[in-house]
């Protein structure tokens, strides 16, 4: 009997001494694997180079000053020619084969959307999915308790973008010009909340995902007496939007959602692009917030090309603060759970790249507001505070 | 010219296939610990399989070129999700409609086929599929639009399949009826209409072939094969949308079937095996050891190491896989009074 309870007594004492040294898999005694799926052959190949270049120069930089509670953090950059059948693929092989901790920045919202069945499965968490829709952080659907969300939605976006040129034009016709898909769907969601709070009708004009005339549009905009006009796109439509309202003689102030902050716009669309809007949902790279200041620091250590810095090669950067956060959160011996309970108890957290974010139990979006950049003579300029 | 060869064939072989099929899962979990990433990739494999069997049917018995049937799969997807999750229908009773409806619509582009023959139906099939792609974007309210539709769970006669595991014997049980219906229409009056219309129309219709009757039918069969596939690929993957498919993915079961064998249903089987495990488990393999020597993006990888098997094969083995197998096959059993110069 002695020996019974004391081997009970024994056992339970090593399994009390030993649960919180268990660890999730993709966690070594020198090493946490980290799994991103990016498109690095389909239509948005150039910034599946740029993204895991960014958060790799962090990682490095967190690497050399001795990892996370001791352990280096390792990316293993999977393809998913944004091709949501191909995200479920390569996450399959990350979380069974590679046994990665957990998955970070899978980029697009349908190859995001798709992995959720798999982040439901497996429990393994997914940071920061590199898409703007706030449908990533709708705590209603599949898997949300797995996923933290960064980046502001397009919705809110939108409601902003609306609300300020209603501030300082209360009689503005405002036009919206937005892709044919989910990203469009998510800021024509924003607009119409805009639209029922502040009773104006928005002209609502919409394009096909890569295409590249919009005179079509331009002039309905300009038919229908714009004096406003929203542009949803990325980087093309922007340009070709301003320089057809040249070409034709229409003048209009022109604003764009969070991809189009991309200085590439300024440098393509030139004089028709002087006094664009964009929002923008995280410090600026060229600001001098802490977080933009070491990354030109790294950028100039690192050699980085000029033409690889800037919006996207950033956004890899910036994305990685939240990613290592969570593994800091996860402790000495990190488990997913851990990290998942970490995150949550992020309180307006200062990370130096993002307006102070806050996650919780029942929100994983973190940031909830935009700041307004202008393109005055060829540079980005803040004209607002933060907004939301 | 390929029927001779390919009617030779040893039945008694195949129920030891069959239960190597069922029994392969237990190796590979018993061999590896990431089991389940492996079986999801059999698992496309096994859909996959079930589509370009139809397809063979189409192209290499009936001699017709089809660029759409990533376009019938994805209808397939689609109504059955929309059947089963939207309408409340079991899941059994949508293995058997979706099909239906699929094949309808091979029925009516099997119409065009009527008139048009070789590179310009391949054109219409590929109109075809961009219609069908703008169309499901546009019934957004059914489709979830570009965005993408979530599908549930198959549950079969009230057993969820609820994982890969379950799901590899559903799947490969209907794979296995797949093909053995295809080798039974290739064997019926059916199939020697199709591969009489193959050969040469002319004489067909002299026989007293209806060649109308006969190539829509091929279409309708075609698609059902490819519905049958949609169905169990919406429930596989959970989640379907229009940017899997493309255009590409049509060519891809093209060349899955030229790999395999124009005109054979193994072909077509160890084409599509072939293709889905180079892609999913060999090039991975070699990628970063052949990227030293190749400068290549990771991406372009792949579509580099396709296109050459296809003109390797095309060029040097053009009976496909199934065809060197053949070859294989006849060379030891002449051995060693083997004619050169059949076998080079």
């Amino acid at each position: 009997m002695k020996r019974t309870v004391s081997i009970i007594i024994i056992t339970a004492l090593i399994w009390m001494g030993c649960e919180n040294r268990t660890t999730s898999p993709g966690v070594t005694d020198t090493e946490i694997l980290v799994g991103n799926i990016q498109d690095l052959s389909g239509p948005i190949k150039e910034l599946g180079l740029l993204i895991p270049a960014g958060t790799n120069m962090y990682l490095d930089y967190i690497n050399a000053q001795g990892g996370v509670h001791g352990r280096q953090v390792k990316m293993v950059v999977e393809d998913h020619g944004y091709n949501p059948q191909k995200a479920v693929v390569a996450a399959k092989k990350l979380v069974e084969k590679d046994q990665v901790f957990c998955l970070y920045n899978v980029i697009g919202t349908s190859p995001a959307e798709a992995i959720r069945p798999i982040l439901e499965e497996s429990g393994v968490p997914l940071v920061a999915p590199g898409t703007n829709s706030s449908s990533m952080s709708d705590m209603s659907k599949q898997a949300a308790k797995y996923i933290f969300h960064t980046d502001a939605g397009y919705d809110l976006q939108t409601r902003v973008l609306i609300e300020y040129i209603l501030e300082n034009n209360p009689d503005a016709k405002i036009g919206l010009a937005y892709q044919d898909d989910d990203y469009g769907a998510n800021a024509l969601k924003g607009c119409a909340e805009a639209e029922a709070k502040h009773g104006v009708t928005v002209q609502k004009e919409s394009f096909q995902r890569g295409a590249t005339d919009f005179v079509g549009q331009t002039m309905n905009f300009m038919k229908g007496g714009c004096t406003d006009v929203i542009i949803g796109g990325i980087v093309r439509e922007p340009v070709t939007i301003m320089k057809t309202a040249q070409a034709i003689g229409y003048s209009a102030a022109f604003y764009g959602l969070g991809p189009t902050v991309d200085p590439r716009v300024g440098l393509l669309a030139g004089e028709a692009g002087e006094g664009f809007i964009a929002v923008y949902w995280a410090y600026y790279p060229y600001s001098d917030e802490p977080g933009p200041v070491l990354y030109q620091e790294l950028c100039e250590k690192n050699n980085v090309p000029a033409k690889m810095r800037g919006l996207y090669h950033y956004y890899g950067f910036a994305t990685a603060h939240v990613l290592v956060e969570g593994l800091r959160k996860a402790g000495k011996y990190p488990t997913r759970e851990r990290m998942m309970k970490g995150l949550e108890t992020l309180h307006n957290w200062d990370s130096g790249v993002f307006p102070p974010m806050t996650f919780s139990r029942n929100d994983h979006a973190g940031v909830e507001s935009v700041i307004l950049l202008q393109l005055q003579g060829g540079k980005q300029v803040a004209i607002t505070d933060w907004r939301n | 010219m390929i029927k001779g060869r390919y009617d030779d064939e040893n039945l008694k072989w195949i129920p030891v296939l069959i239960l190597a099929v069922y029994l392969l899962p237990f190796m590979i979990k018993g061999a590896t610990f990431s089991y389940k990433y492996y079986l999801y990739v059999l698992n496309i494999a096994g859909i996959y399989m079930i589509l370009t069997v139809g397809l063979d049917l189409l192209s290499g018995f009936t001699g017709l070129m089809s660029l759409g049937h990533a376009a019938f799969l994805a209808i397939g997807a689609y109504t059955s999700a929309i059947l089963v999750d939207q309408a409340g229908l079991p899941f059994e009773l949508s293995l058997i409609i979706t099909p239906i409806i699929v094949g309808l619509f091979g029925f009516v582009i099997g119409f065009p086929a009527l008139r048009i023959e070789g590179m310009y139906l391949g054109l219409t099939t590929m109109g075809f599929g961009f219609i069908v792609k703008r169309l499901i974007i546009a019934f957004r309210d059914w489709t979830g639009g570009s965005a993408g539709l979530q599908v549930s769970k198959a549950t079969l006669f009230g057993f969820t399949v609820s994982n890969d595991w379950n799901n590899y014997f559903m799947i490969y049980t209907f794979a296995i009826i797949a093909i053995i219906v295809a080798r039974r229409i290739v064997k019926s009056k059916l199939g020697r209409a199709f591969m009489a219309i193959r050969d040469s129309e002319q004489a067909a219709q002299a026989s007293g072939i209806n060649i109308a009757k006969y190539k829509m039918l091929s279409f309708f069969i075609s698609g059902m094969f490819a519905g049958f596939a949609g169905v169990l690929f919406a429930h596989t993957s959970n989640f379907i949308s229009t940017d899997h498919f493309d255009i590409l993915l049509s060519i891809y079961f093209i060349v899955m079937v030229l790999v395999g064998g124009v005109g054979s249903i193994y072909g077509a089987v160890l084409g599509t095996l072939f293709i889905v495990l180079m892609e999913n488990m060999f090039i991975p393999l070699f990628k970063d050891s052949l990227t030293q020597y190749v400068h290549l993006e990771a991406g372009d990888f792949q579509v580099f190491i396709f296109g050459l098997i296809m003109l390797l094969f095309i060029i040097f083995q053009p009976l496909g896989l199934y065809g060197m197998w053949l070859k294989m096959r006849i060379y030891w059993k002449l051995f060693p009074f083997n004619p050169r110069k059949r076998f080079t």
